[in-house]
């Protein structure tokens, strides 16, 4: 299954990156404004500009929260119902960001398979396999 | 992607959990509506309802055959959808680096 990883090697001490991950204020200045409360089972949202198909409100909740390595929540925009998750590991120098956008909730979604790789050439068939591998490429 | 209306809008089409159900059924082979009822447990009206809107989102195709008709995913459309994850990508990248200049300042 093809999520979406994002990996970055930052020059700060790891604890100052879980500040920034956890507490509502930093995390509005880089990411969203949000109610974001550092405790699982937290019921919170990130508030943007509407978009078509989106009413430009995230609504999530905290899943897993271990400091100062770890935290997921649920992140739905729209339809989709995603998870999203930040892991921090101290390496020389800092601290690695290893950011995850996965897990679909639900066996029966459509949008894992399709949108996020999950044995979509052999579903869908070839005719648009060559249409995602533009879109794999990030064209 | 190009605007359309509520009723065109696939992500509209795709929040119904039968018609996700029923995109799943389909990604696998032709359905018709009889096999689609039998396969959700739903009555065959209502899953003619749900695929009137996937039909109206461009979803699915139909192809006729003697007194059958056989719906199936029209993968073309689903690129969209596509489109949009590889949107998130980017803005995902997009985030992390504003998180990077957000901690710049903090030390500063």
């Amino acid at each position: 299954m093809r999520d979406i990883v994002v990996t970055r090697e930052v020059a700060f001490l790891r604890e100052m990156v879980w500040a920034a991950l956890t507490d509502s204020r930093q995390l509005g200045a880089w990411l969203m404004p949000n109610d974001f409360a550092p405790r699982v089972g937290h019921r919170f949202t990130f508030r943007t500009k509407p978009a078509p198909g989106f009413d430009g409100v995230v609504r999530c909740e905290v899943l897993d929260l271990r400091a100062p390595e770890r935290v997921v929540f649920t992140w739905v925009g729209g339809p989709l119902e995603t998870v999203v998750s930040f892991d921090l590991a101290e390496v020389a120098g800092g601290t690695r960001i290893t950011l995850r956008h996965a897990g679909f909730a639900g066996a029966g979604n459509l949008l894992p398979r399709v949108v996020l790789g999950f044995g979509w050439r052999s579903l869908l068939g070839k005719k648009l396999g060559a249409h995602l591998a533009g879109v794999d490429r990030g064209a | 992607m190009s605007r359309v209306s509520p009723d065109q809008d696939p992500f509209r089409a795709i929040s119904d959990a039968n018609r996700r159900r029923m995109l799943d059924h389909m990604l696998e082979g032709e359905r018709t509506v009889g096999e689609l009822a039998g396969l959700l447990g739903i009555a065959q009206p209502s899953v003619s309802q749900h695929m009137a809107v996937l039909r109206l989102a461009g979803l699915v195709e139909e192809r006729a055959e003697g007194r059958r008709t056989f719906y199936s995913v029209r993968a073309v459309e689903l690129r969209g959808v596509a489109e949009w994850m590889a949107k998130y990508e980017a803005f995902w990248g997009e985030r992390l680096d504003a998180l990077e200049a957000h901690l710049a300042r903090q030390r500063q």
